[in-house]
């Protein structure tokens, strides 16, 4: 397997952007929309490759830099069920390797019907809460499905997805359709208690969360804003969640119904659940007290300087640049992303906190796309299973930076939590809760102004 | 590829030759009406097409004589098998130079080139009784197929497998592995073919604002730039690093046919074939753009490369020792390839900035 990281410096940026401007109009680059370009701040690259998303900091110290590496070495690295390399898969998991799920970095896709999932899992919890508020394991399951096992053990059960097309029609008479996902498991090695509740979530990219990080929770709960006391008819609620290494309640920040805290604990938690890599965090293999069991491995299989680099890969991921930002009919659908409310919960800009420990990521202004809250989203693309505080409705809003290099880096244009939509604008159509008012405007939209819209997403 | 020659180009070309060259060795850059143009497309003809084309065709032989070796299992039959996935195995380290394109998004590379193998596992799977279809070998783990287990089964651990030690469930197990590598390359090629709906040769020659891969030239000359640098990074700082630095050979890539170095070279040899447009047909490519306006520049990206391979070959013991006894050359290997990859991202990349949209 192999990644690029090629990382355009600031001086080369200047000049690029230098050559460009001279033959633009001037108006054009206004301090403004230039910034605009630099979605992470001084962390931006203009990468627009299948690398875009696997770019280093431009600005990082040496000491992290050796650490990212180190980390970019071990976010590759595939594991085995035993032996001298990479040793500690399973017994059930996932995927061996983060890069198998986390493919360039970037978004996994469901894949078709009848073909193996690769970057999509899902969550599984019975009614009630552990003892810290989170979602009560399924007896024999634990929290999350595993799919595939080393040999000699089972996968707890197979997934199949099918798909039943809804059709719609835009009121200047576009038709459009929508599929909606079935989910079945079968060939489960133990019957799964009923009342089980899944939620399926596909692999997000992971640049930029680095920068994500560094925003302080009270700007996030800036914000919140749970009960509309605007009464826009958006709230944005926070998650709170267990810190495991700290032991107490914490913001939620990562994850689809942001049910992690922090980098770190994600990481661990992947290792964990998605590979049945145990490590300091989570000390236990995935199966452990399931009848199945562990596998024979004593000790953590990853070592507690392997965790922290690779969180430090994650966090030093850079973001890639704005493309065609000052484009007329993207500039024209930035205003009607504006206008229609997106920007309610799609929030463009955000300031991350001074940290002196950290200055690679202190002080920038960043243009992320999001509210980092839970929202409602509507019946439609529920869960119906709660995670910590968010309830079987709310997701939180997904980062937008990026997003119109998913095909580039991915080969796909599937969004959403499970991939359901194949395009930008499948996605928006599924917009439902809170975001109702939003993409009924949208629908509204003549084509030429979706169009612009469209453009504006992909110039992000 | 056709080119046109204008009447303009024609003179120039015809004029340069009248005049004293200072630097013999370079050929002429070919001028035509729009080089950029068919520096892209001769790299979708002449590079992509074909490498991925004869990878194909190399583990369609693999297949084939692995086929034979099934029903006589001779010493010469598994040597043939053997030869033939050293030469696949040449075409498809030249491919990882242009890492982009459906190799990366149709997540075929990890299914066809994982390491390190699952051996407890690949011995599982020997002692059962599973059938070994199309079907269930495309459902393994990544690391129980591909590239390396076929290695580790037509080798053996240490490199000298005889015939008589293949056993009748090897056998079968190889034979299905062979027939997925043969399928993995053929889509592979297939996702290139210009026949094909949705091939990635017409979205890589046809950059412009409709596109979602690439809106402009530039764009599809820093994907070509950056995938020649990234497997730089990845060859220096992860295949040859990796096992020096921690002096593990347990981390060499293709320990069981002892390889890893021809695995390095061909690596290189790719972003050379990448940078000069060819692999059996020698057309226009960026080496033509560069040349073309900056003849130090080009120089100098051809000075590292050679520099590169001269490194590699300067190791000559097989990797998994050298990283013990000829650490001077590994370490110099390792900073030749850094050296070219700075070039290509540093210097290439902002020459292309200026050049890339003409």
């Amino acid at each position: 397997m192999t990644k690029h990281k090629v990382v355009l410096s600031t001086s080369l940026v200047v000049f690029v952007i230098a050559v460009f401007s001279a033959c633009q109009k001037p108006e054009e680059w206004d301090a403004e929309n230039l910034n605009e370009w630099y979605s992470g701040g001084k962390q931006t690259v203009f990468n627009r490759g299948v690398g875009a998303f696997s770019s280093i900091f431009p600005e990082i110290i040496p000491l992290n830099d050796f650490r990212h590496e180190v980390g970019d070495l071990a976010f590759e690295a595939k594991f085995v069920t035993s032996g001298i390399l990479n040793p500690g898969l399973g017994p059930i998991y996932n995927s061996v390797s983060c890069t198998s799920c986390h493919i360039n970095d970037g978004r996994g896709t469901p894949i078709g019907p009848g073909t193996n999932i690769i970057s999509l899992l899902f969550r599984l919890s019975i009614p009630g809460t552990n003892e810290h508020g989170g979602p009560l394991a399924v007896p024999g399951f634990g929290g999350q499905l595993q799919h595939n096992a080393i040999f000699g053990y089972q996968p707890e059960a197979r997934v199949n997805i099918s798909y039943t097309e809804v059709e719609g029609q835009y009121p200047d008479g576009s038709v459009y359709s929508l599929r909606h996902p079935i989910y079945t498991f079968t060939d489960a090695y133990t019957p799964m208690p009923a009342g089980t509740m899944i939620s399926p979530r596909i692999a997000p990219p992971v640049f930029g969360l680095g920068l994500i990080e560094a925003i302080s929770e009270s700007t996030i709960l800036e914000f919140a804003d749970e009960n509309d006391v605007d009464g826009n008819g958006i709230s944005g609620k926070a998650n709170y969640v267990w810190d495991m290494v700290r032991h107490r309640p914490a913001l939620g920040r990562f994850g689809w119904k942001a049910n992690q805290p922090n980098l770190l604990q994600q990481t661990a938690a992947a290792y964990n659940e998605d590979m049945g890599i145990t490590n300091f965090i989570f000390p236990f293999d995935n199966s452990h007290g399931q009848p199945q069991g562990s596998d024979n491995i004593h000790g953590m299989e990853v070592s507690d300087s392997l965790v922290h680099s690779v969180t430090m890969y994650i966090q030093t991921l850079a973001v890639p640049a704005r493309r065609s930002a000052t484009a007329e009919n993207v500039v024209l659908g930035k205003k009607i992303f504006n206008e229609m409310g997106c920007a309610s919960c799609h929030r463009p800009m955000v300031k991350t906190a001074v940290n002196v420990a950290f200055p690679e990521v202190s002080n920038q202004i960043i243009f992320p796309y999001s509210d980092f809250l839970l929202h409602d989203m509507g019946d439609a693309l529920a869960d119906n299973r709660p995670d910590f505080l968010a309830n079987g409705n709310e997701w939180r809003t997904p980062a937008l930076w990026g997003i119109g290099l998913t095909s580039t880096v991915n080969g796909h244009s599937n969004f959403l939590h499970d991939g359901r939509a194949r395009t930008l604008e499948e996605a928006i159509l599924w917009h439902g809760g809170e975001a109702f008012q939003a993409k009924e405007r949208f629908v509204n939209l003549s084509s030429t102004e979706r169009s612009a819209l469209l453009a504006f997403l992909r110039s992000l | 590829m056709k080119k046109v020659l204008s009447l303009a180009a024609v003179a120039l070309v015809t004029f340069s030759a009248c005049k004293k060259d200072p630097e013999p060795e370079v050929t002429p850059t070919p001028v035509t009406e729009d080089l950029n143009r068919d520096i892209i497309n001769a790299f979708a003809d002449n590079v992509a097409q074909d490498i991925y084309n004869s990878l194909a065709a190399k583990t369609t032989t693999l297949y084939n004589n692995v086929l034979l070796l099934s029903t006589e299992t001779t010493d010469e039959n598994l040597n043939t098998c053997k030869q033939n996935w050293r030469d696949a195995r040449i075409v498809w380290e030249n491919s990882e130079a242009f890492l982009f394109g459906p190799v990366a998004t149709e997540n075929i590379d990890p299914r066809i080139d994982t390491w390190p193998v699952n051996f407890v596992d690949l011995d599982g799977q020997l002692a059962s009784s599973a059938e070994f279809t199309e079907e269930y070998i495309s459902g393994l783990a990544d690391e129980l197929k591909g590239f390396h287990p076929i290695e580790y089964l037509l080798f053996g651990q240490n490199g000298d497998k005889v015939a008589s030690e293949l056993t009748v469930r090897e056998k079968e197990y190889l034979t299905a592995l062979a027939n997925n590598l043969k399928q993995l390359t053929g889509d592979l090629a297939e996702g290139w073919n210009p026949a094909n709906a949705g091939n990635y040769t017409a979205i890589f020659t046809a950059p412009g604002a409709s596109n979602v891969n690439y809106e402009d030239r530039t764009a599809v000359f820093e994907e070509l730039a950056g995938a020649m640098a990234g497997i730089c990074d990845e060859v220096a700082n992860g295949k040859i690093k990796e096992p020096f630095e921690l002096q593990d050979a347990a981390l060499e890539e293709s320990p069981f046919a002892l390889n890893s170095k021809t695995d390095f070279l061909n690596n290189i040899n790719g972003v050379e074939l990448a940078y000069q447009g060819r692999f059996t047909v020698d057309g226009v490519g960026l080496e033509d753009l560069v040349r073309k306006h900056n003849l130090a520049l080009d120089g100098e990206i051809k000075l590292r490369i050679t520099n590169a391979q001269a490194s590699l070959n300067a190791i000559t013991v097989p990797f998994g020792q050298a990283i013990f006894t000829q650490q001077n050359q590994v370490q110099t290997a390792i900073n030749s390839i850094n050296a070219l990859k700075d070039v290509l991202e540093g210097d290439l990349l902002q020459f292309i900035a200026i050049y890339g949209n003409n």
